[in-house]
């Protein structure tokens, strides 16, 4: 019996692989997975996909309901609003600012998180404290109320509502690499690289962050579910994006005059907020599951 | 074992609680009152000091009265607070005699002595003609409405004949004069409160806490939330049917609907629904044509609307029709000129600027702009009936002068500091309308455009025309109707070529309320009084639904 | 306890001092003249401003403007709103009680309807009801507010005519301002048609309340599931059960206090999370609360009220941060060792 191979040589998967394995079991997850995805492709080809201008007003389509009610007209599938501007593309045009925007916010406040979290693990004494002391205080003050803080010092916009979730949102990525990389540190396979030589940033970079990545990215999810509602809360109470740009909050807040008229201006983007947060929110809760799976393993 | 029993008692309260909240215990308390969903908070609770009609309708008819008042449709005049009135041939001495049982409204802050009498009037009046009146700086001594019809420079002076008749004279005959004394603006207040202020020296109380003679007076006030009013149980004309008036202050459109179709509140201005009201059968919706126009102004002090032929681009530029029947649903006419096609005055002869967006490109380019440019329009933040959604009319001009190469930008800002703006002038071009205080025509044609109004800044378009305004001084001097309705039509030839403003609209006031509040609360010149209205027993409620 | 006590007021101290730098710094940091956003008083005559500028110390060095900054703050001094030009101090008492009683309201819903579900789905860990119970959650937890405001107000209020949708009593009520909690006043006063008003009182917390209330119940769906599958996993939930002990007996005796205390902890974080999306829901509901004021303000631009009101709520939400840490520590004699205020 020839032998083809020598060695039983045995596929180890990398960690992140194990992980995706388990997270591929998970049908919710995987289906809010596919959700995901799909509102991040709407949100980079947006302009190519909308069958109508965002912003243009369209006299003779004004509030046209959707396209199922006996009113509603199919060329406009989700009905107009009160300037005839097709629901549709609004909400396409959203996509890339409410969700498209929390990606940026968060991919933002992440990276400047694990910075400034990985540098204060490695000191110690009297500023450590006071670090802690402080973010114990900011961490304490609600993220929305801070954001509101921020907005309200900025000025209303979308540009300055961007800044202040994204500032709103560094002080818990700190909190948890620094968290993560102390317990790291403590780790044997730690004290064998330094041992080998190495110094503390090769170890963080090579060592440490491999091993945090999954749970950065969990919360990641977290914030960004919550980065999601932030901006939308903003956009609904005038003081994110303004108009006429088509923000799911705003967008919204625009519809609320018209409610009794014509509801769909409110519902829909509601239904779309929702959409987005509970996908964001499956994906995260699918990580953590699978995480904790691995563990168990 | 226990923190299962107190779950189960806490469920059992809550239960309780909802089920607690039955209606018919509130019956008694909510037959006798009404609650008015109103659209802002009133500026003052002096009428003369304002020609908002939110203020005017918080405070005019509700806890004041005046001398004459127009009766019901007919537009004629009939006897207030002054029985009877006598005018000299001449028409310059006009002697008001008084009623002698009229008494003014005891409140917490003041106890009247006495009943109504010469000196109120002459102290109501004196307060507005003379500067060295006590009471003339208090709040600031503008008084809008009167300087707009240039009353003190009109009245030479108001005599006391005796207690209970008063004489104007007047420099020159005026036609309009007794349909101002008529509006919601002219009413009287207290002497006798006045010298309790003054005592007291607060005198600028004078125009916070209110006396007056009307059917209501005020029991509290909190800005941007509500007005109490209490019944005054002796007013002249009989009692009020409900003891208990309030205004709930909501600025929005939807949350006031929210709130009629939730029943916590009997009556709301300026529904928008129309639709949805419609549908409710234990909901009514009322309207009534009144006088008024909505208009887009230009600042005409201002580059580059001090060219008339900018102007006239613009205009022709707008498509008005589209913007009736979008902003208004079509519950309003196009409005032809400034002055509204039911008046008397107007003639209909009258020339139109029309929609022609290719002469407006060329008249552009003739005067200069042929790249076009940019401007702004400031939108008034609050709805009225002459322009129920300023802001996206704006949003609609902004399309319409797109086509034609000019950029705008919407500005609007919170309604007091908007008109302060306004009257300093930082605007380029404005949506802004006129509600009518009385049916004379004079009252479209001199508050808004004559140069008398441009210099107390009611007039925000800054134009002063001599010879419009020659016009509109020869009209009031006839009593000749034909005569005037000329001078009138040639006045309306001039606004049209030179364009200070574009008249958009002439609209009905709407306004809704429960099926079981009865008796008339709009009246036609704008303003509303809840003299007449009531609550029918409750038994209604439950059959409806 | 005593270390306890006392590393709780430095960490009070020190937030404190966090809290007024930052929003002393605010009056700098937004538009206009620092000393009028320090007062609010806009409509001041040049003579005042002197004054004023005296008053907060402004010709000296930085630190002596926080000094005075902080003083008139520890005199109740918030200066006057730009917008209405009353007292700051005298506006926060009036609404602040409204926002507290709203909030405490809705922490109670919130606790009376996460904590059981999450029991039960502990209980029934990995079953059916245990996943129909994380799914609400879920949907709870990435509900926007306002647009379940809205649902909430459109199906109760106006489709089924239930519940008022704004204010919190109807205005035909007058009740005199004593605490500024509406229960306790309406008790309080003489009207003849107080329970009438109570029960309209009543009628009209219930819709914004359960709306807040919705967020964080189903955190303590997952705080109180997590917890009670952690104490059920105990070494003396099996000792208890080996003991002979019914199932029943096994949880109301043991595993729900012992859950409980792990749960209380979260309470005080919550609270600052309700608080938040208390703000959002008044400005729906029409609430007569500081969240819905100062939204208005930053509409209004009133520096002087967003800076105060900012203050003031922090203030408030740390506040009751400590008191959740006591009651805690009180109760679980394992946290007071505990260091680092984490």
């Amino acid at each position: 019996m020839a032998r083809e191979k020598t060695y039983l040589e045995e596929v180890f998967p990398s960690p992140f692989m194990q992980l995706w394995g388990i997270f591929r079991k998970t049908p919710v997850a995987m289906a809010g997975f596919c959700c995901f995805i799909f509102l991040i492709l709407l949100a980079i080809f947006a302009p190519i996909l909308s069958p109508y201008s965002p912003v243009d007003s369209n006299l003779e389509m004004i509030l046209l309901p959707p396209a199922w009610h006996p009113d509603g007209n199919v060329s406009y599938l989700l009905g107009t609003d009160e300037l005839g501007r097709d629901m549709l593309s609004r909400l396409m045009y959203g996509t890339s600012l409410t969700f498209g925007l929390s990606f940026i916010v968060v991919f933002f406040s992440l990276v400047i998180g694990v910075v400034i979290g990985s540098l204060s693990a490695l000191t110690k004494g009297i500023k450590s404290s006071f670090l802690n002391h402080f973010l114990d205080v900011v961490l304490s003050i609600p993220s929305l109320l801070l954001a509101i803080i921020i907005v309200a010092i900025l000025g209303p916009g979308i540009s300055n509502t961007v800044w202040a979730v994204a500032i709103v949102f560094i002080p818990q990525f700190i909190h948890i690499t620094r968290y993560a990389v102390k317990e790291e540190f403590r780790k044997d396979y730690v004290l064998a690289s330094r041992l080998d030589g190495a110094s503390n940033f090769r170890i963080l970079y090579y060592s440490v962050f491999p091993n945090i990545i999954e749970r950065l990215m969990s919360q990641a999810t977290l914030a960004q579910s919550a980065a999601i509602l932030d901006i939308a809360t903003l956009g609904f109470l005038g003081l994110g994006a303004q108009i006429p740009l088509p923000e799911w909050g705003a967008i919204l807040a625009n519809g609320l005059e018209r409610f009794y008229i014509a509801p769909w201006t409110v519902y829909l983007p509601g239904l779309a907020i929702l959409f987005a947060v509970v996908a964001t929110n499956l994906v995260g809760e699918g990580i953590r599951h699978a995480l904790k799976l691995r563990k168990e393993n | 074992m226990n923190s299962k029993s107190i779950l189960f008692i806490s469920m059992v309260a809550l239960v309780s609680l909802l089920s607690g909240c039955n209606e018919d215990s509130k019956l008694s308390l909510s037959e006798r009152s009404i609650i008015y969903c109103s659209e802002g908070s009133p500026e003052t609770f002096n009428p003369q000091l304002s020609t908002s009609g939110t203020t005017s309708d918080a405070t005019s008819k509700q806890l004041y009265n005046s001398l004459i008042v127009y009766k019901g449709q007919s537009n004629t005049l009939g006897p207030s607070l002054a029985k009877s009135k006598h005018i000299t041939r001449d028409g310059r001495k006009i002697t008001f005699y008084l009623r002698q049982d009229v008494s003014f409204h005891q409140t917490s802050y003041f106890t009247p002595t006495r009943l109504f009498n010469a000196d109120d009037v002459l102290f109501t009046f004196n307060r507005i003609l003379d500067k060295e009146h006590a009471f003339h700086h208090v709040s600031g001594g503008q008084y809008p409405f009167f300087q707009s019809v240039n009353f003190s420079e009109l009245v030479e002076k108001v005599e006391k004949i005796n207690d209970y008749t008063v004489r104007f004279i007047l420099r020159r005959n005026e036609s309009s004069f007794l349909a101002n004394l008529a509006t919601d603006y002219a009413v009287i207040l207290s002497a006798e409160y006045g010298q309790q202020l003054t005592n007291s020296n607060s005198k600028h109380e004078i125009d916070i806490l209110p006396i007056g003679t009307g059917p209501f007076k005020l029991k509290d006030y909190r800005v941007g939330s509500l007005i109490r009013f209490y019944r005054h149980d002796s007013y002249w004309q009989g009692k009020a049917k409900i003891e208990q008036l309030v205004y709930d202050i909501s600025p929005r459109e939807t949350s006031r609907l929210t709130k009629l179709l939730a029943k916590e509140c009997d009556v709301s201005s300026y529904p928008n629904a129309h639709k949805k009201i419609a549908q409710r059968s234990d909901l009514q919706l009322e309207s009534i044509t009144s006088l008024n126009v909505g208009y887009f102004g230009f600042n005409t002090q201002k580059a580059p609307f001090d060219n008339k032929l900018v102007r006239q681009a613009i205009s022709l530029a707008i498509n008005k029709q589209a913007l009736v029947d979008n902003i208004y649903r079509s519950q309003a006419a196009r409005a032809k000129s400034i002055l509204p096609t039911t008046s008397w005055a107007y003639d209909k002869n009258t020339p139109e600027l029309g929609y022609d967006p290719v002469r407006a490109k060329s008249l552009l380019a003739e005067a200069g702009y042929p790249q076009g440019f940019t401007m702004d329009i400031w939108a008034m933040p609050v709805q009225r009936t002459y322009n129920p959604n300023a802001v996206k009319m704006a949003k609609l001009i902004q399309a319409d002068l797109k086509k034609i190469g000019v950029k705008v930008k919407i500005v609007s800002y919170e309604w007091s500091t908007f008109l302060r703006r306004l009257s300093l002038g930082e605007h380029q071009s404005f949506l802004l309308g006129w509600n009518a205080d009385h049916p004379d025509p004079d009252n479209f044609f001199t508050p808004m455009l004559s140069c008398s109004a441009n210099e107390i800044g009611n007039n925000r378009t800054f134009w002063c025309h001599k010879e419009y305004d020659d016009l509109l001084k020869k009209a009031l001097k006839t009593t000749d109707m034909s005569k005037r309705k000329g001078y009138y039509a040639k006045a309306m030839v001039i606004i049209n070529d030179e364009m200070p403003l574009l008249p958009i609209a002439h609209s009905k006031r709407f306004q809704a309320r429960g099926s079981d509040v009865e008796g008339d609360i709009l009246s036609k010149f704008g303003g509303i009084s809840f003299y007449q209205a009531s609550k029918k027993a409750k038994l209604v409620n439950e059959a409806s639904n | 306890m005593l270390t306890f006590t006392l590393r709780r007021f430095s960490l009070f101290i020190f937030t404190m001092l966090v809290l007024t730098l930052l929003s002393f710094s605010l009056s700098f940091l937004f538009p206009g003249d620092t000393v009028i956003n320090h007062s609010g008083q806009i409509h001041a005559t040049p003579t005042e401003l002197v004054e004023l500028n005296k008053v907060y110390k402004m010709d000296e060095n930085i630190f002596s403007q926080y000094n005075a900054y902080l003083s008139h703050i520890l005199q109740g001094d918030l200066g006057q709103s730009m917008a209405s030009q009353s007292p700051i101090s005298d506006e926060i008492i009036e609404l602040l009680p409204a926002t507290i009683e709203l909030s405490l309201v809705a922490l109670l819903i919130a606790m009376l309807i996460g904590i059981p579900l999450g029991f039960i789905a502990a209980i029934r860990h990995n079953k059916t009801s245990d996943n129909a119970i994380l799914s609400f959650a879920m949907i709870g937890y990435s509900i926007p507010v306002f647009w379940l405001g809205l649902l909430a107000i459109h199906t109760f209020s106006i489709n089924l005519g239930w519940l008022p949708s704004a204010g919190k009593i109807s205005l035909l009520f007058e009740i005199d301002f004593v605490t500024g909690i509406q229960f306790i006043d309406i008790l309080l006063s003489d009207s003849p048609y107080k329970w009438q008003a109570f029960s309209n009182a009543s009628a009209h917390i219930i819709l914004p309340a359960c709306v807040i209330a919705l967020a964080p119940a189903t955190i303590f769906i997952r705080l109180s599931r997590a917890a009670m599958i952690e104490v059920l996993a105990a070494p003396y939930i099996r000792a208890a059960r080996a003991k002979g002990l019914s199932f029943n007996q096994i949880i109301f005796r043991h595993a729900i206090r012992n859950a409980l205390i792990k749960i209380i902890r979260h309470v005080g974080l919550q609270f600052a999370n309700l608080v938040t999306i208390a703000m959002v829901t008044e400005v729906i509901f029409s609430w007569p609360g500081i969240g819905r004021w100062l939204i208005e303000s930053i509409y209004q631009r009133d520096y002087t009220a967003i800076q105060s009101g900012l203050l003031v709520l922090s203030c408030f939400i740390f506040l009751v941060h400590i008191l959740t840490d006591f009651i805690y520590a009180a109760l679980n004699p394992l946290a007071r060792g505990n260091n680092h205020g984490s």
